[in-house]
């Protein structure tokens, strides 16, 4: 009798544990969910610096954080000259609560207090979820301390007009060889240039956005020619063999149409979105920059009101087992570690640390999110499981500026037939960036 | 009602809150206002405060001893007094945009350099030549400190040391935007959500509320208020020109106000002021949650009213049914009364007459008499319910015809003279001579009206009598129109105060247990006012408990012919003149007619009536019976019964009507109906009948109508000379006796005589006298009079058995 009676009694114990298995999990992951950690009636202010001159995505953030703390004002604003301004403002009368940084202000001794007021993020006492960032685009220090919380990451590839290829019956190209087959077809359909972009030296421009990613992985898969590079020494040049030849190849191909590229996209941001929304053009290269600035233009574009279409972002194709995805930060906040309201500052960037309000925001600026979760924007949704093998973030290299802009100019010369691939390989390092 | 009074309520407050919208917003114009001018004149300040500086270096200029840079610097530095207020010194004659500050940069406090070369400010102005009132750049960054700023620019002439000339250099007062919102805080006493933005002509902000997203606040605008670009242009002009103030949406889509106004001091800025409409509408006057309380308890009242109606209405629609119900078989029974009582009454009337012609056993007669009275009596009543309930159910029309008047006249005055002579009350007659002798209107109904009141006034009446009064005047409205002011007036028991309501309400009975020895069904008074009300007019009551009333009415006729009636008594006596003592007029032995009824008793009555007068007569007991001796036999006139089983007369008519080669082709044919209802005449005329005669029936109208209809070489008028005999008494006569049947009798056989009153016993006969004079006073012999009467006028005799000729040569004898 005793023993039936512990074995029902096991049963149910049994029973209830495992009822409360996904129970817990659930719980676990409620706890994700933003819970005030103050008095939610608390009066506040708090400031925000950056480089955008608009800057919607993050003003709803704040409107998403004023229902949990109704009583407050958080502001942000456009620093003039921003490089120049931020700095004396952190030392200034009015310092910031939360400022923008780039990457490539690290190491810039002119920067050095941007990252030197920087709260540390990591602190677990702040319980910010730093956890909902992806692996790529979270930046520790070397001491182990998250100065940043990375906001938007960006990328280089291009906009694909789906509506073309479902009506050709192609599929989206994803290496090299694939990219000439369609091409092909989509000239034989009448597209004179199945491939476009910005003939420019920038970023957004062809060579950048086409044969960056490549050179990227090149110095990835072998950093040690990454000092020689970034010392501009003339001998590193052939690391960018490569991905020049292979830049050369795709201009030389029925791909591009140079020419008709110069002619048409007279800059590599709004005349590339523009041009793109016309509606002929099934691929055009481009930064993640020039994505965002899509979804305000998309009513700008006569064309595109009457045709619409539906467009995504790939990475370009230029290698031979795929294209090479650069998953860069775009932007990045710092909580001043000073400030004078560094609680609620605190509060907001723990609010702010989530895959769905980050998410959120780079959702509404069209930009990539730093998080894990890649579905919020369907647009970038080709992004998601991307192979780590062909992935560059921005902790794989550390290419200077000054490295950047030689391939940059390498680019664009080889793009336009000033050099050869031969002679920007030997010029490396004091190739003309303007 | 609860619906209507919930509408009024709602509409007023919604009235009053859009009022008290529009107030708000009108105020939260002029806040705008009033904050502009704030502003405008804190910014003139500072300019002001900014050419100071700058006349006062450009006066050391112009006396030939300009300042240098730092010299002009250091001066600014000791006048300023504001710590967060900087001065700037730059050149522009190189484009360098390149200068010193008063104050060090925050970064490096031995750096006062300044450099404007990458901020874009200036591209407003000719900054070699600032000559506003107020020369205010945008909000900019202050290169030195980082805050947000806002600049007042002057030129200024500066000597370059090193070049030893005299340069262009723009003097730069540089406030921080957050000392202007200091000046806005007083607004956050009176609207707790305000926010005042500045934007220049393009848009961008000085001064950027926290709500208003976008760096621009027309983008801002346009991307939560979708509008085409002609409608978003008109938007920007009226921002650019007007005062005012517009409803749009913020970036939650709320509603939202903006007031707005240029800023008078600058060139192209305007302000702003933003507030969630929420928020004005919190402080309007109209207090909803009172509001939505009378409304919901209005509703709810509503709600339980609806229940209670419904609930209520249900009743009331279960009792309609069962009163349609229960009136439709009152219609049904009064329908078969009308045929069903009627019918066998038709037969006691006729049978009961012939009782009365033939018996000579005075028992009999009594008997006979005592039937013949409750049989009227009992038509009566049966009349009075059949009229009522035709009034009740809106079906009573007036049959309007032409009538003489003298005719309608003698009948009533028949009729109230027995009635009033039987309780021996003096009836008083006066009739204006000039009334028309021919009318047009519902001669039965006037008849039935004065009847009615007539006949109440002879019943409540126990002493005294009754005044009968009618006068006419022409009327004023109408040429052919005559008003007939009729009045009854009686010395009755007179009616309570309380109690005249009543009076006119049916089947009530006025003070019941003391006159319930007195007939009624409490119809007749109601009857009558329904009958008028239908002529337009009503009875008007006066009457004084104990003593008496006067009942009158005012009628107005068409008149037909408008010679008088003259002398109502000498037309009354010539009328009475015609009334003869029964004895059959006339004896037509070769006349043949034809009875049809299916009633036996019926053809019976009709048989004995015209015993007398030798008419043969064959009788059919059904229509098909009538027919065949219709198809067979010729007959004179045809009388045929409405009501038949089987085929009915009107069907039987029409039948008649279509046959051919009959010997019967111009027979009259006679409707005997029970049917009395008004308006049935029409109906058997346009039967085909030729006339109609209705029952219990009239010997003399029966008479009549078969004179009128026989061919008068058929007619054998009997003579009437010595019924006609006239005797005139001088004076009233009274008569006393307790046999009604003997009261009547001589009545009849002295009406001609003069004045003649009827009382059964000696107290009536004794009140009479106490008021009256009379010349002879006949008394039965076989009555014991207690009192003395004056023996020169008392006649006593057995006058039972004494004939007419008998009598009147004893009243000549004794007078």
């Amino acid at each position: 009798m005793g023993r039936t009676v512990k074995r029902i009694v096991s049963v149910v114990f049994a029973a209830i544990l495992l009822v409360s298995v996904p129970g817990c999990e659930k719980s676990k992951s409620e706890s994700k969910e933003f819970t005030p950690k103050y008095d939610t009636s608390i009066n506040y202010k708090i400031s925000v610096v950056g480089t955008y001159a608009n800057f919607e995505s993050l003003e709803s953030e704040f409107e998403r954080f004023y229902s949990y703390y109704p009583n407050g004002e958080i502001g942000y604003t456009y620093l003039d000259d921003y490089g120049n301004t931020i700095g004396p403002a952190l030392a200034g009368q009015e310092p910031p609560d939360i400022y923008v940084v780039q990457p490539w202000m690290y190491g810039n001794e002119k920067y050095a207090d941007l990252f030197n007021n920087a709260q540390d993020l990591s602190d677990e006492k702040l319980d910010i979820d730093l956890d909902c960032i992806r692996e790529g685009v979270s930046w520790e220090m070397e001491d182990g301390q998250i100065l940043t919380l990375p906001i938007f990451a960006t990328s280089y590839g291009m906009l694909v007009n789906m509506d073309i290829f479902e009506k050709e019956g192609l599929k989206v190209p994803e290496t090299y060889g694939e990219l000439l087959d369609v091409s092909k077809k989509l000239k034989a359909a009448g597209y004179e240039s199945p491939v476009m972009g910005a003939n420019t030296m920038t970023t957004p421009g062809i060579g950048y956005t086409f044969a960056y990613p490549m050179f990227a992985k090149t110095v990835k898969d072998d950093r040690s020619v990454e000092d020689a590079l970034n010392n501009l020494d003339p001998l590193a040049g052939e690391t960018m063999r490569n991905s020049l030849t292979r830049l050369k190849e795709f201009v030389d191909s029925e791909c591009i149409d140079i020419n008709k590229c110069s002619r048409e996209i007279e800059n590599d941001y709004d005349a590339v979105i523009m041009r793109f929304f016309e509606g002929d053009v099934p691929m055009m290269l481009c930064s993640g920059d020039v994505v965002s600035g899509t979804k305000k233009r998309e009513s700008k574009s006569e064309a595109f009101s009457n045709n619409p279409f539906k467009y995504d972002f790939y990475i370009a194709p230029s290698g031979d087992d795929g294209g090479y995805y650069m998953d860069s930060i775009s932007i990045l906040f710092c909580v001043n570690k000073n400030s004078a309201n560094i609680d609620m500052t605190n509060e907001f960037i723990r609010f702010l640390t989530s895959q769905k309000e980050l998410g959120l925001m780079a959702q509404e600026k069209r930009l990539i999110t730093p998080t894990k979760d890649y579905s919020l924007d369907e647009v970038y949704a080709s992004l998601s499981g991307f192979p780590d093998n062909r992935t560059i973030s921005f902790r794989d290299t550390e290419i200077l500026d000054t490295t950047v802009k030689q391939f940059r100019a390498a680019a664009y010369a080889v793009i336009n037939n000033t050099m050869t691939v031969d002679e920007a390989v030997e010029k490396y390092g004091s190739i003309a960036v303007k | 009602m609860v619906g209507l009074i919930l509408f009024v309520i709602v509409k007023y407050a919604n009235d009053r809150a859009l009022e008290s919208n529009r107030a708000l917003v009108a105020s939260f114009e002029k806040m705008t206002i009033t904050t502009e001018q704030i502003i405008d004149n804190y910014l003139e300040d500072e300019q002001h405060l900014c050419d100071i500086w700058s006349n006062y270096i450009n006066n050391l200029a112009d006396a030939g001893n300009p300042m240098t840079m730092e010299e002009a610097v250091s001066y600014i530095r000791k006048v300023k007094i504001s710590s967060e207020i900087s001065g700037h010194l730059i050149y522009i004659d190189d484009g360098s945009l390149l200068g010193i500050s008063t104050s060090p940069s925050t970064t490096n406090s031995n750096n006062y350099q300044v450099d404007y070369s990458h901020i874009s400010i200036f591209d407003n102005f000719d900054i070699k030549n600032v000559d506003g009132k107020v020369n205010l750049t945008r909000a900019y960054t202050n290169p030195l400190n980082g805050v947000q700023s806002i600049a007042f620019l002057n030129n200024v002439k500066i000597l370059d040391e090193e070049k030893g000339v005299i340069r262009d250099g723009l003097i730069i007062r540089v406030v921080p935007v957050s000392r202007l919102e200091q000046k806005l805080i007083f607004l956050k006493g009176e609207y707790e959500k305000v926010e005042i933005s500045i934007i220049d002509w393009d848009g961008n902000y000085m001064i950027h509320g926290k709500s208003l997203k976008n760096s621009n606040f027309y983008e801002y605008f346009k991307s939560y208020n979708p509008m085409s670009n002609k409608e978003f242009n008109k938007v920007v002009e009226s921002i650019h020109t007007d005062i005012a103030s517009m409803h749009i949406r913020n970036s939650k889509s709320e509603d939202c106000v903006i007031a707005y106004t240029p800023l008078t001091s600058l060139d192209s800025w305007y302000l702003i002021a933003y507030i969630p409409a929420k928020e004005l509408t919190d402080n309007r006057s109209v207090d909803w949650l009172l509001l939505g309380m009378t409304s919901v308890g209005l509703m709810i009242l509503l709600h339980f009213n609806l229940l209670v109606l419904r609930a209520f209405n249900r009743k009331l629609e279960v009792a309609a049914i069962a009163a349609n119900q229960a009136n439709e078989a009152k219609s049904q029974f009064l329908s078969t009364m009308s045929h069903d009582i009627r019918t066998p009454m038709n037969a006691i009337v006729g049978m009961n007459e012939m009782i009365l012609r033939n018996s000579h056993d005075e028992e009999i007669l009594t008997y006979a008499n005592n039937i013949k009275m409750a049989g009227t009596t009992l038509l009566a009543i049966i009349k009075d319910i059949l009229d009522f309930s035709k009034i009740e159910a809106g079906k009573m029309e007036l049959v309007l015809e032409s009538y003489n008047f003298v005719s309608l006249l003698n009948d009533l005055v028949n009729m109230v003279t027995c009635k009033a002579e039987e309780k021996g009350l003096f009836f008083e007659l006066n009739v204006d001579r000039n009334i028309p002798r021919v009318l047009i209107g519902d001669e039965i109904r006037i008849k039935q009206i004065i009847t009615n009141i007539l006949s109440n006034a002879v019943k409540y009446t126990k002493e005294g009598g009754i005044t009968f009064t009618i006068t006419s005047t022409k009327s004023d409205k109408r040429q052919d129109e005559v008003s007939l002011h009729v009045e009854i007036k009686d010395t009755g028991v007179g009616i309570k105060k309380e109690d005249l309501d009543k009076l006119f309400i049916a089947f009530e009975r006025i003070e019941e247990k003391k006159n319930r020895d007195v007939e009624g069904t409490g119809l007749g008074m109601a009857i009558a006012q329904s009958f008028l009300n239908m002529m337009g007019s009503k009875i008007y009551v006066e009457s004084e408990y104990g003593v008496g009333s006067v009942f009158s009415f005012e009628l107005r006729q068409t008149v037909v012919d408008w010679e008088a009636i003259g002398e109502y008594d000498e037309a009354f006596k010539q009328f009475r003149s015609e009334q003869k003592e029964y004895k059959a007029k006339f004896e037509a032995p070769e006349a043949k007619i034809l009875i049809v009824d299916d009633t036996e008793i019926n053809l019976k009555v009709l048989i004995s009536l015209l015993r007398e007068t030798k008419i043969q007569i064959d009788t059919a007991d059904s229509g098909d019976a009538c027919i065949s001796k219709f198809k067979t036999k010729h007959y004179d006139i045809i009388f045929l019964d409405h009501m038949m089983p089987g085929k009915d007369g009107i069907e039987t008519i029409k039948e008649m009507r279509t046959l051919k080669d009959t010997a019967n082709e111009n027979t009259p044919v006679i409707c005997l109906t029970a049917n009395a209802v008004s308006g049935m005449r029409e109906k058997y005329i346009e039967a085909g009948f030729d006339d109609y005669l209705t029952k219990p029936i009239d010997t003399v109208k029966l008479e009549n109508m078969i004179l009128n209809y026989l061919s008068t070489d058929l007619v054998v008028l009997n003579n009437e000379d010595k019924r006609t005999e006239s005797f005139t008494a001088p004076q009233n006569i009274l008569v006393i006796n307790k046999d009604l049947g003997v009261l009547r009798k001589i009545k009849e056989w002295l009406e001609d005589a003069g004045n003649i009153v009827l009382v059964k016993s000696e107290e009536q006969a004794i009140k009479y006298l106490e008021n009256h004079e009379v010349s002879l006073i006949l008394v039965d012999k076989e009555m014991r009079l207690e009192e003395s009467f004056d023996d020169v006028k008392l006649l006593s005799r057995d006058f039972k058995e004494m004939d007419r000729d008998e009598l009147i040569d004893l009243i000549k004898e004794f007078l």
